[in-house]
């Protein structure tokens, strides 16, 4: 029983933070058709931005996300209008030339901070670190409560501006429909520069929880990016919902294995991998279609 | 004109082979270096370019003729004999792998591969026969270093003619087809999961013998150097840079590259950070000359012939 407590109360703290970090992907995604490999870099930077808040003017790591966030939104706005822009229009799947060209920002990123932070491995210590509190009979660390807190907030506001603004229902016009939303006079490229700088917010704000919980290196970030594809496929990369979804059955999958099975943990990364290449495979719809199929097969 | 591509190349072969004649090792080593370059590079172009599949996972094949060679030398056996067990092994890896993911097109086929590559990474560092996190060492004993560049300069020379002569070839023809429309080309009867499976492990191969020479060369393999992500973007940036789905492309693409990094990495502040200029690089090349630096070379010579590049040029390079 003590067990299973554990396994679901560390889930869904890791989904909240996994969802945070697919949001960022899933909104830059629905609006442009775009892969954002720069992801994995912008969480780095965002862990790096934060370990200079905190080192340079001691401000908490969890405070810092006021502003990482807003920092952040700037650089996607400014990345956006630099480069992102200038790519040819792409219909409505993504083209190989905006992967790439992310990819390349990426890089140049991670080799940015190597420059500015060197390879060491960097770690953000502060007095409530190593302290845990039990949650329905399992200890929990501090950090882990922060970051779920931190998570849960960034989604609530994420939903309110996209259910409650004009920026947020331009956003869902033109994830639904780009060309119907361009002949309602949503101005589609400034939309897209704010979509960019709000996912770039959010993975600005997933990287600084991320330095709270792990150390990092300039190539930080991969395996989390990883994770969050693994979870907008699952999800079906444009509901919401579906985002949630994903995030707690992969939270699942890697907590489960790490209680219930002697998988080394080394190995229990590959789970995010595995699920990712069985899904885009098996259900490249991701739950939602999956869901479908199977009212399908009962009606 | 035609012909001069060829008689360059030719020459370039000739003088790559009888290199260790006049060449000091210093700098015969980094032939060796721009030699494995080539390599990677045009092996990766024959599914990346000619069939417009690319995939960041190629590490993985890199490493599994690395840990064939090692663990089988660690047997007893001469390095050189494990070359085409490495090479046999990456491409039955690489159909295991394409079935799946060859039914994704386009970006998701690409999120898979760095799925597989990473997923490699993560399993040779933690099962114990591969010797772990830690890596292995060849056995001991003579290493012959200018036998080791006379093959590696060989299998170059070797991946260049095969990728030319593919790119002639009928098979070329349906990659073609496959990366401009894979649904044109299926209703007009071409297998694309054949032809795409057959490029893969054509390819896979090929970076497989390359990465059994590596092993011979530097005598001892990590998952954190022949895994390595940075080692799959390396591999997928220098035909890039050259230019995709052309033969010159990436043996261009690869002797910028790494002379580029040769020279990047003798500055001690720059060793860790040399990538910087290929994601600069990559993403110029992307806004600015999607075909690479051969898309760029052919806009001069069409500028300063001052016609435009005949038709079938056109759709050559298209």
């Amino acid at each position: 029983m003590q067990d299973i407590a554990g396994v679901l109360v560390n889930t869904v703290i890791s989904a909240a933070l996994y969802a945070t970090m697919a949001y960022g992907l899933a909104v830059i995604y629905g609006v442009m058709r775009i892969i954002n490999l720069a992801h994995a870099g912008l969480m780095m930077l965002g862990a790096y931005a934060t370990l200079a808040l905190f080192t340079r003017f001691g401000l908490d790591p969890f405070l810092s996300l006021l502003v990482v966030g807003p920092l952040f939104f700037l650089i996607g706005v400014v990345l956006y209008r630099l480069v992102v822009r200038r790519l040819p229009r792409s219909g409505s799947t993504p083209s190989m030339e905006s992967l790439l060209l992310l990819f390349g920002v990426w890089l140049v990123l991670q080799n940015l901070a190597y420059v500015i932070w060197t390879g060491d491995t960097q770690s953000i210590l502060t007095s409530y670190t190593m302290k845990s509190v039990p949650v329905l009979g399992v200890r929990v660390g501090v950090p882990s409560l922060f970051v779920f807190a931190g998570s849960v907030l960034s989604l609530v506001f994420l939903n309110v501006v996209l259910k409650a603004t004009y920026l947020g229902k331009a956003i869902r016009a033109v994830t639904q429909n780009r060309d119907a939303a361009l002949l309602a006079g949503v101005d589609a490229d400034r939309i897209s520069a704010m979509a960019f700088g709000l996912g770039t917010a959010f993975a600005g704000v997933a990287g600084g929880m991320l330095s709270s919980l792990y150390a990092f290196t300039p190539d930080f970030g991969r395996s989390f990016l990883l994770k969050a594809f693994c979870i907008i496929v699952l999800g079906g990369m444009e509901s919401v919902t579906g985002v949630a979804a994903g995030a707690l059955v992969l939270a699942f999958l890697e907590n489960g294995l790490g209680s219930w099975t002697t998988l080394p943990t080394s190995l229990q990364d590959a789970a995010s991998f595995t699920l990712l290449f069985v899904t885009l495979v098996a259900f490249p719809q991701g739950l939602p279609g999956l869901a479908a199929r199977v009212r399908a097969v009962f009606k | 004109m035609k012909r001069l591509p060829l008689a360059a190349g030719a020459a370039l072969a000739v003088w790559t082979l009888a290199a260790p004649l006049f060449l000091e090792r210093g700098t015969l080593n980094d032939v060796w270096n721009l030699a494995f370059a080539v390599i990677l590079a045009s092996a990766w172009n024959i599914l990346g370019g000619f069939a417009g599949q690319v995939s960041l996972g190629y590490s993985a094949f890199l490493g599994i003729g690395a840990y064939t060679t090692v663990l089988l030398s660690l047997k007893g056996i001469n390095p050189f004999w494990t070359l085409p067990l490495g090479a046999v092994l990456a491409a039955l890896f690489s159909v295991v792998i394409g079935l799946p993911a060859f039914r994704l097109r386009g970006p998701y086929f690409t999120i898979a591969t760095i799925g597989v590559g990473e997923a490699v990474r993560v399993v040779a560092s933690s099962v114990s026969f591969t010797g772990g996190s830690s890596g292995l060492r060849m056995p001991a004993g003579s290493f012959d270093f200018t036998l080791n560049y006379e093959a590696m300069a060989a299998l170059a020379i070797v991946t260049v003619v095969i990728a030319a002569l593919v790119r002639r070839s009928a098979f070329g023809h349906a990659l073609a087809a496959i990366k401009q429309d894979i649904d044109a080309a299926e209703s007009l009867g071409v297998d694309s999961t054949r032809f795409k499976l057959g490029a893969h492990a054509l390819s896979a191969a090929l970076v497989a013998l390359a990465g059994s020479l590596y092993a011979i060369n530097f005598q001892y393999i990590a998952p954190g150097s022949v895994f390595d992500f940075r080692l799959s973007l390396a591999i997928v940036l220098a035909p890039i840079v050259g230019g995709v789905g052309t033969v010159a492309g990436p043996v261009l693409g690869a002797i910028v590259f790494s002379t580029l990094q040769i020279k990047l990495l003798s500055v001690p502040a720059l060793r860790d950070s040399y990538l910087f200029i290929y994601g600069g690089l990559l993403i110029l090349v992307m806004l600015y000359e999607p075909k690479g630096l051969v898309g760029l070379a052919r806009r001069l010579v069409a500028r300063v012939r001052r016609t435009p590049a005949a038709p079938a040029e056109a759709a050559r390079a298209a």
